[in-house]
């Protein structure tokens, strides 16, 4: 057999093996579309009607039309952008120092603000939940902002430097010889020039708060308050076999925000991942 | 006149050295105060106050607080606690072992289809990496609609078209922890890919062309180039891996709520349990501490089989 017909093989093979790795994949989450497209008759003939007979569109409506599940979806986006915005506030300034400055102990540093993202956000929500309802804190959007803010912290600051690492300085030595003040230069322009890399470091920190679960779950118990990841969960304990049309639906709802940011911005986040990633 | 009064300020500024706000942004620990403050507030002080409590007998419920060992005698005489370090071993071990084999192999086909330009390879990697997007709650709920034994599951009712007898992906305690794992895998194997991926862009090409010249077959370059090349990718995904693995929580109690039995209550879920329906502070504390315990060991194992950096490098 010929190397190039050997090559030709492979290449089938590769194929074969291709669409077995994406049909496993991509059926749970046909499933699921399948599923919240069927009336609650067609649900129970199983995978037999794959592709319903009847398809509809009455489970999202029914869910899109209840203002609760509205008001759910806003909270989650609120608290994850707001953990987003919060997250760049306080780590752009930690990143820009380990990028810029050169000290003592500085790799040591960031391997340690690393390993904090090594701790269980439910070890550390064991006693914070004591402290936060003695402060009030319970049942406050601000108080689980502060959680995620802190829980993102570390990969953020990790993300950030590696945006500004890859800015010349001479633009900001520029400004330090115009007399510009060291917060100024780094404010004026260096943020601006980061500016593509504090964006995916921002939308990545979006997509994971919109997947927190235990913290909203855990600090925040009004149900107008709740996040779309704990209402589904608190959806599910109270759906039976009648209603899976309609939980599929909700969850489909969850969920689609996330995938399509994530392929909006896919080049962006993939850069910003393998960027940092090992290098051998 | 108004610009003499601004030269005399110069020069006074001068001769009193740098202003305050100068001085303090020239050192760099001023810029790490934000994080610094909220790592304090929301991570040590929590985790100082975590070995604190288990010494004591403190509960949600609020009864008088003392200093007792009988908190953590009482946790390890519990003769759960051996069960549920087994099913988080399973877990664990299931889930790093699946998710590094397969984001290997994914990662590795994706490099080939790129080599001989195949048309299709983003589109395969995008398709992997969304169920990585996807929140840990809808993982659960997505997969129990796949395993359900309802006339709905997915998996099951195929079975039955094809004439197959039904599992009890969820009800058998032996299934449920395959089933668990399954779920697990499917949602972490984009992480491990998108990891390998980038380390195998990094090695040199040089050494395949080198290996091609003297006659070696593709296992045995992927033997002895391949996976020697990765060791330090291999090693620091473990690490990652298992630790996520080790702190999984949502993706269970939405799947399984840890049933049937105790089949898949990991030690998370234990802990959580333990505190939040137990209302027993002091018994998860000394769990809390046990999670740290174990996940820093393992790290610390793992990265002690990492490559020491030749001085040479």
């Amino acid at each position: 057999m010929t190397a190039e017909r050997r090559e030709k093989w492979g290449d089938a093979l590769t194929y074969l093996m291709a669409i077995l790795i994406a049909a496993f994949f991509l059926t749970p989450l046909a499933w699921l579309l399948s599923l919240s497209l069927r009336t609650r008759q067609e649900v129970f003939l199983g995978a037999s009607r794959f592709i319903p007979k009847r398809p509809t569109l009455d489970n999202f409506a029914q869910i899109l039309s209840d203002p609760t599940f509205l008001l759910y979806l806003w909270n989650g986006l609120k608290l994850s952008a707001l953990g987003g915005l919060g997250c760049l506030l306080v780590a752009a300034p930690a990143a820009y120092a380990f990028s810029r400055f050169w000290f003592s102990g500085k790799s040591a540093l960031m391997m340690v603000i690393l390993a904090f993202q090594m701790i269980s956000p439910l070890v550390i929500l064991v006693p914070l939940y004591r402290y936060m309802s003695a402060l009030g804190l319970i049942n406050s959007h601000f108080g689980v902002t502060m959680v995620y803010i802190a829980i993102s912290v570390p990969m953020c600051t990790w993300l950030v430097k590696g945006a500004i690492d890859g800015i010349p300085k001479s633009l900001e030595e520029a400004a330090a010889i115009d007399g510009c003040s060291r917060f100024g230069t780094f404010w004026r322009i260096t943020l601006p020039l980061a500016a593509p890399g504090l964006a995916s470091a921002f939308i990545l920190i979006v997509i994971l708060n919109w997947s927190q679960f235990l913290i909203p779950f855990l600090l925040l118990n009004k149900d107008a308050q709740l996040p779309i990841s704990v209402a589904i969960f608190n959806f599910a304990g109270t759906s039976n076999a009648s209603s899976t049309q309609v939980l599929a639906a909700a969850c489909l709802v969850a969920v689609v925000p996330a995938i399509v940011a994530f392929l909006l911005l896919q080049r962006m986040i993939v850069g910003a991942l393998t960027a940092g990633a090992v290098k051998g | 006149m108004q610009t003499t009064q601004t030269a005399a300020m110069a020069i006074s500024r001068r001769v009193a050295g740098p202003s305050l706000g100068r001085r303090l942004e020239a050192n760099p620990f001023t810029w790490l105060v934000p994080v610094a403050v909220m790592l304090g507030v929301f991570y040590l002080y929590p985790i100082i106050d975590v070995f604190r409590l288990g010494l004591t007998n403190a509960s949600l419920v609020g009864n008088e607080e003392r200093y007792t060992l009988a908190t953590i005698r009482a946790m390890f005489e519990n003769p759960a606690l051996v069960d549920i370090l087994w099913t988080t071993f399973l877990f664990t071990f299931g889930s790093v072992v699946g998710q590094q084999v397969f984001g290997l192999a994914i990662a590795l086909l994706v490099m080939r289809g790129e080599r001989r330009k195949l048309p299709g390879m983003v589109a395969l990697r995008t398709i992997v990496l969304i169920a990585w997007v996807i929140p840990g709650i809808a993982n659960g709920l997505i997969w129990q609609m796949l395993f359900s034994e309802a006339p709905f599951g997915a998996i099951n009712s195929v079975l039955r078209l094809m004439h197959i007898s039904p599992v009890a992906w969820l009800s058998d305690p032996n299934m449920a922890m395959v089933s668990a794992v399954l779920s697990n895998v499917w949602r972490g194997t984009a992480f491990s890919m998108i990891v390998f991926y980038a380390a195998l862009k990094a090695i040199d090409p040089t050494l395949y062309e080198a290996a091609s010249v003297d006659g070696a077959s593709g296992t045995q370059k992927l033997r002895f180039i391949t996976l020697p090349q990765l060791r330090a990718a291999i090693l620091v995904n473990s690490i990652l891996v298992t630790i996520q693995t080790l702190n999984t929580f949502d993706a269970i109690i939405s799947l399984t709520g840890g049933g049937p039995g105790r089949a898949t209550e990991v030690l998370s879920l234990f802990t959580f349990n333990t505190v939040f329906r137990n209302y027993d502070l002091a018994g998860g504390s000394v769990l809390s501490v046990l999670m740290l315990a174990i996940s820093l060991v393992l790290a610390l194992v793992y990265a002690s089989f990492l490559p020491r950096r030749e001085a040479s490098e």
